[in-house]
C-alpha cells in the first residue's frame, strides 16, 4: 500500500502548477466579492451564514464553478501520464495500480481542497474583524469542508474518466459530458418536470410517485446532494431535523461519487497494457 | 534461483506479434545484454517483466515471483529504466528520488544518490529543465534507490555521451559487484560487451543467439571473410567451395564471391573456384568482428 507516496507525489506536483494558484486568488476574490454584495445596511449585522447561503456562492461559486474546476483538475491525473510516459516512471516503481489510481483521487482532491480552503478563509480574516457580521466559526468551517468534498467528488468522477480513457481527448470528452449533464442539463429538465409531475402525477407504469422521482433526482445529482446536506448544515439541522433520511442518503450518494467512478476506472485499468 | 524466467513466452498486440514463443533463462547475479535492432521485441520482453504488458501466451517469472500477480513484490526489489518515459516536469531532481525512497519505503541518501550519477549540482532544479541524458541519470538514480537486487534497464545509453556511457557501465559493474542481477538491453553491441557475462540477440520476436561474450568471440575467432572478384560466378560453381573444410559460408552476386572460412582454407577457395571454370581477378580478406557477427545475426544472414 503506497498510495500515500502517490498521492504526495500528486499533490507536490499539482500544486505546482499555476492552476492551484490561479484559482486560489480567484476563489479568493469570488467569496469577497460575494460578502461585499451582501454586506449589511449601515448599523445592522449580517451573519457568515447567510454570506455562505447567498445565491452568488452557493448557486455561482460552489454548485457551478467548482464543479467545472475540479474536472479541469483532475481529468488530465492518468491519462497525462501514460500519454507523456511518466506513469512508467510511476509503475516503475513498487505502485499497484489501484495504489495509482486512489493516490491520484487523493492528490488531486488536495489540488482542489487547497485553493477551496484557501478561498474561503483568507476572507474569512476580514469577517472575523468587521464588527456587522456575525461569524459563525463552526458553520463557516463545515461549510468550506463540504464544499471542498463537493470538489472530490467530482475529481473522483475525473479521475475515473482519466484511468479508463485511453487518449485525454476521451476523458476530456468525458469531463465535459459529466458538467453538462450535472450542472445545466440537470438544472433544465428539473423544472419542467417538476411541473409535469405535479400536473399529471407519476406515470402508472413507474413505482414511484412523483415526489419520488424528483428526490431521486435531486440525489443523484451530487450537486443537488451537496445541496440538501450544506442546506440542513448550515440551518444546524444536519442529520437531527428535517428529512434526516433524504440528508443520509445525499451524505451516501456523495461517498458513492467519491469511490465508484475511480473503482470503474480501475477495473478497466488493471487489464491494460501500457 | 533464476532472476528472470520466460517460458514460452509470446505477446501479441492485435495482429502484430512482438514477441514469439519466447525462452530465456537469467541466473542471478549474472550481467545479461539484451541485444537486438530497434522493434526486436526487447522493450516488449522488458514491459512483460515489469507488468506493463500482458502475455498472450507463456509465463514470466521474476526474482521467482509471479510477474503479473506479485508484480509489486518484484518491483520493491528491483530498479528500473524504463524506455518512453517521461520525468516530472514540475518536481525537482531531488522530489524524484525522495519520491522513489518513499515508494520503496527505505531511507536513504538523497546527495549520495544524485552524486553517484552524476547530477548533484542540478538537485534542486526542476527536472523539467534537465537534458535527456540528465533525465537518463536521474532515472538512474531512482533505479538505484534501495539497492535493488536486479536491475533492468532498457537502453539505459541512449542520451548519454561517450563519457556518460563509461559512467553507466562503471555503475553496471559496480552494481554487479554487490550481487545484484543486471539485465538490460541495447540495439549497440559495443555498449554491451566489456560489461556482460552473456548476451541475447533478438530479431523479429525471437531470440536468435544466446551466449556468453567468450562463446561469440569463439565463434569468430580466427574466422575471415575472403572476398573474391571474378568474372562470373554461379551458385553451381559456389557447390565445389561449400564442400571445402573450414569454410562456413559462401555467396555470389555474380562479379564478386564472398567466402566466410579459416584462414587456412583461402588457397583452396581460390583453387576450387578456379578448377569449376571461375576466372579470379582480385582478392581481399577481412578478419570477421564481433560487430559483424552482431549484425550478421540481426539482418537474418545467420540463424542459431
Amino acid at each position: 500500500m503506497t498510495w500515500q507516496a502517490v498521492a504526495r507525489k500528486d499533490f507536490e506536483d499539482a500544486v505546482r502548477s499555476r492552476w492551484v494558484l490561479g484559482l486560489s486568488v480567484l476563489f479568493v476574490l469570488l467569496v469577497s466579492l460575494a460578502a461585499y454584495l451582501a454586506r449589511p445596511a449601515p448599523g445592522q449585522t449580517i451573519s457568515s451564514n447567510q454570506i455562505l447561503n447567498s445565491r452568488l456562492i452557493r448557486d455561482a461559486l460552489v454548485t457551478t464553478l467548482i464543479p467545472l474546476i475540479a474536472l479541469v483538475v483532475a481529468y488530465n491525473a492518468v491519462i497525462g501520464e501514460r500519454e507523456s510516459g511518466s506513469l512508467k516512471l510511476l509503475l516503475s516503481l513498487p505502485h499497484s495500480r489501484a495504489d495509482v489510481v486512489f493516490g491520484k483521487v487523493i492528490g488531486r482532491s488536495g489540488a482542489i481542497a487547497a485553493p477551496v480552503c484557501a478561498g474561503f478563509l483568507l476572507p474569512a480574516l476580514i469577517f472575523v474583524i468587521v464588527p456587522a457580521v456575525n461569524f459563525d466559526v463552526a458553520s463557516y468551517l463545515g461549510y468550506t469542508a463540504l464544499t471542498a468534498i463537493l470538489g472530490v467528488a467530482f475529481v473522483a468522477i475525473a479521475v475515473g474518466f482519466s484511468t479508463a480513457a485511453s487518449s485525454s481527448r476521451r476523458a476530456v470528452g468525458g469531463a465535459i459530458g459529466t458538467y453538462f449533464l450535472f450542472v445545466p442539463l440537470w438544472g433544465a429538465v428539473q423544472l419542467p418536470l417538476q411541473l409535469y409531475l405535479g400536473m399529471s402525477g407519476s406515470p402508472s407504469w413507474l413505482p414511484l410517485t412523483g415526489q419520488q422521482v424528483l428526490r431521486m433526482l435531486r440525489l443523484l445529482n451530487p450537486t443537488g446532494s451537496f445541496k440538501i446536506v450544506s442546506n440542513a448544515f448550515l440551518q444546524g439541522a444536519l442529520y437531527t431535523q428535517g428529512n434526516v433520511s433524504m440528508q443520509v442518503s445525499a451524505t451516501l450518494m456523495l461517498l458513492v461519487w467519491i469511490l465508484v467512478p475511480p473503482l470503474l476506472g480501475l477495473l478497466w485499468f488493471q487489464e491494460a497494457d501500457l | 534461483m533464476a532472476a528472470i524466467e520466460l517460458d514460452g513466452v509470446t505477446k501479441q498486440f492485435g495482429d502484430v506479434t512482438a514477441v514469439s514463443d519466447l525462452d530465456l533463462t537469467v541466473p542471478e547475479g549474472e550481467v545479461f545484454g539484451f541485444l537486438g535492432p530497434n522493434g526486436a521485441g526487447k522493450s516488449t520482453t522488458i514491459n512483460m517483466l515489469l507488468d506493463f504488458v500482458r502475455p498472450t501466451a507463456g509465463e514470466v517469472r521474476v526474482l521467482g515471483l509471479d510477474a503479473k500477480r506479485e508484480s509489486v513484490a518484484v518491483r520493491r526489489r528491483t530498479g528500473v529504466l524504463p524506455e518512453g518515459y517521461d520525468v516530472y516536469h514540475r518536481l525537482t531532481g531531488r522530489k524524484h528520488v525522495e519520491f522513489a525512497m518513499r515508494s520503496k519505503e527505505v531511507d536513504g541518501d538523497v546527495d549520495a544518490i544524485l552524486e553517484r550519477v552524476g547530477i548533484a549540482d542540478a538537485a534542486d532544479r526542476k527536472a523539467g529543465g534537465y537534458s535527456k541524458g540528465m533525465r537518463q541519470r536521474l532515472t538512474l538514480g531512482m533505479a538505484l534507490v534501495g539497492d535493488p537486487d536486479l536491475l533492468i534497464l532498457d537502453e539505459p545509453s541512449s542520451g548519454l555521451d561517450p563519457g556518460g556511457a563509461r559512467e553507466m557501465r562503471e555503475i553496471v559493474r559496480a552494481e554487479a559487484d554487490r550481487g545484484a542481477t543486471v539485465f538490460f538491453s541495447s540495439h549497440v553491441l559495443g555498449q554491451v560487451e566489456s560489461v556482460c557475462d552473456r548476451v541475447g540477440i533478438m530479431r523479429e520476436g525471437e531470440l536468435v543467439a544466446e551466449d556468453s561474450i567468450e562463446g561469440l568471440r569463439d565463434a569468430v575467432e580466427g574466422g575471415e571473410t575472403l572476398v573474391i572478384t571474378v568474372d562470373a560466378a554461379s551458385e553451381e560453381n559456389l557447390d565445389a567451395v561449400r564442400a571445402l573444410d573450414g569454410v562456413t559460408d559462401a555467396t555470389t552476386d555474380g562479379g564478386t564471391v564472398t567466402v566466410t572460412c579459416d584462414p587456412d582454407a583461402k588457397t583452396a577457395v581460390i583453387g576450387a573456384l578456379e578448377d569449376a571454370g571461375v576466372t579470379v581477378k582480385d582478392f581481399q580478406t577481412e578478419e570477421t568482428s564481433l560487430e559483424d557477427l552482431f549484425i550478421a545475426y540481426t539482418e537474418g544472414e545467420v540463424s542459431a
